[in-house]
């Protein structure tokens, strides 16, 4: 599989900063991927994508698109990105079709609208005005406005702050859909659930630097704890005990508990990826 | 359809829901009442005023109105990523903010010719209200891209016209000598009603209205060459 952006050495500041936002970072998004970002506010992710999606230009550092220069490519980029923003990107006083009638026609190869809309349920508000939707609403819009154009590359930058856990589902699994027909996702968050369950490889960003970038499973097995938590029932309360997962069939302790039938419950303490982001970065995500 | 069209036909769109266009034909409606009651000369000195005023200052104030308003809303920084180019996007509000001076001098001068029958060359008034128009329309971006918001925005565009109306208001209190005016045509709202006089009462100083032509379009040039062009881009991206 190759590459859908080669990102090397990029830099980047603002004029009205005084140091760097972006310090030296390198990566590759592969094509069919999900890359996450993963990072706490202020990191640069939002920056990263601006530079990715052309937005700021005056970056140092190279960056290929398909093997091609981003500075290369002319507006056709556009006909092949899809971006969905951190802020919602409306007309207020236009209902939600007609916001969405109006992206669309700018585009070669387009969507099917309704479709889109019913998926993420807000086919039956089309005719509201987009001032008067819910803040959950409008980032399910702007889900649909980045799906527009079938992109072949989609740009998603916090894209699940604001919903609530049924509506957060439906968009994850209309990204994990959209991976599995081969597009290609770079996802940029604060939010450990999107990215758990989502990427397929992940870069921890910290202060415009990368950390490290991996999968998952493997930042799992190199900074997870192996161990398993079991509770149970002593004298009448719940006291619990902690066994190393490694040997487990043959620790006398556990075996016993097993056999006594007081346990109340059992769970394989696996690390969760926010304490692992905390022990390979030194910060909290915040 | 071209793009441009469709950008275009969006901005009036939204003029229209925005409800810019409405409460601007309202006012020239409002205005015209007043013609009733005034005899045609009075008509004939007052209409080329209410064209100015719709093509200076309120294209000004209108572009930045909408200008505030989409970076609020967070809609240009969405259009830059469509394949559309910048140039196309600014041609199309440019056009949409002529629509309104446009609107405001047909209406004017429907009123002028159904109340007191007058008439004029109307091809020449609206070339130059289109002139002003798109003149005061680059104006209007360059302020709007240099405020940090709308009321910011306002208190430039008073900055403006107390700077470029002035001399004009001591010129025609005879505090000015005429045979200076050449210097006040580099004021742009000077050079904007010169123009809309000359073609509105046909008494045309011909140099002067050439002049004022020539500076009005290569002002717009410049500033959307060198400022508006630009600043557009790297204000929607950081907004
Ligand atoms: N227009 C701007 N001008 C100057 N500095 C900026 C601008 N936009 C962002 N920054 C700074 O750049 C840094 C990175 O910002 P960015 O928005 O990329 O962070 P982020 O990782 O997306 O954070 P969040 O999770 O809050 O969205 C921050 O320190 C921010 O203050
Ligand atoms: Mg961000």
């Amino acid at each position: 599989m190759g590459a859908a952006f080669n990102v090397e050495n990029l830099t980047f500041k603002y004029p009205s900063s005084g140091e760097d936002t972006i310090k030296g970072i390198s990566f590759d998004v592969l094509e069919g991927e999900i890359f996450g970002l993963l990072g706490p506010s202020g990191a640069g992710k939002s920056t990263t994508q601006k530079i990715l999606i052309k937005l700021l230009e005056d970056y140092r550092g190279t960056i290929k698109y398909f093997g091609r220069s981003l500075n290369s490519m002319d507006n056709s980029f556009y006909e092949e990105i899809g971006v969905g923003f951190e802020v919602p990107v409306h007309f207020s006083k236009l209902t939600a079709l007609e916001n969405m009638k109006f992206f669309s026609g700018f585009y070669k190869k387009t969507a099917n609208i309704q479709e889109l809309m019913e998926r993420v349920g807000l086919w039956e508000y089309r005719d509201v005005k987009v001032g008067e939707f819910s803040k959950g609403m409008k980032v399910r819009l702007n889900f649909v406005r980045a799906m527009l154009n079938n992109p072949r590359v989609l740009f998603l930058d916090e894209v699940t702050n604001g919903l609530d856990p049924k509506n957060a589902r439906i968009i994850k699994d209309m990204i994990a859909e959209y991976r599995a027909d081969g597009g290609t996702v770079f996802l940029s968050t604060h939010l450990m659930n999107d990215v758990e369950q989502l990427c397929d490889r992940i870069a921890f960003c910290v202060n415009g630097r990368l950390v490290e970038t991996s999968t998952p499973r493997e930042l799992k097995l190199k900074y997870g704890k192996r161990e398993v938590k079991v509770e149970y029932r002593e004298n009448g309360t719940i006291a619990s005990a902690v066994f190393p997962l490694d040997g487990i069939g043959f620790n006398d302790e556990f075996q016993k508990l097993l056999k006594s039938g007081k346990i109340e419950t059992i769970h394989s303490g696996e690390t969760s990826m926010e304490e692992i982001f905390i022990i390979v970065t030194g910060v909290e995500l915040k | 359809m071209s793009i441009l069209i469709k950008l275009a036909m969006g901005e009036l769109k939204r003029l229209v829901r925005y409800k810019i266009l409405p409460v601007s034909l309202a006012t020239a409606i409002i205005w015209i009442v007043f013609f009733l009651f005034l005899s045609e000369t009075e008509a004939l000195e007052i209409a080329p005023l209410l064209i100015i005023v719709d093509a200076a200052a309120m294209s000004i104030l209108l572009l930045g109105a909408s200008h505030h308003l989409e970076k609020q809303e967070g809609t240009i920084r969405t259009m830059m990523v469509m394949p559309v180019s910048l140039g196309q996007i600014l041609t199309a509000k440019t056009a949409a903010s002529m629509v309104l001076a446009l609107e405001s001098a047909v209406v004017t001068s429907a009123a002028l010719f159904f109340i007191h029958g007058i008439t004029f060359n109307y091809g020449l008034l609206l070339l130059f209200v289109a002139i002003a128009g798109a003149a005061h329309a680059a104006i209007g971006f360059f302020i709007s891209l240099r405020s940090r918001d709308f009321t910011y925005m306002l208190v430039l565009l008073m900055a403006y016209m107390f700077l470029f109306t002035i001399p004009s208001f001591l010129l025609n209190l005879g505090l000015i000598d005429v045979k200076y005016e050449w210097l006040l045509m580099l004021s742009p709202s000077h050079s904007a009603s010169r123009l809309i006089i000359s073609a509105v009462t046909g008494d045309f100083d011909l140099v002067l209205t050439t002049a004022g032509c020539l500076y009005l379009i290569l002002l717009t040039a410049v500033l959307f060459k060198f400022t508006v062009y630009p600043m557009f881009k790297d204000n929607a991206a950081r907004g």
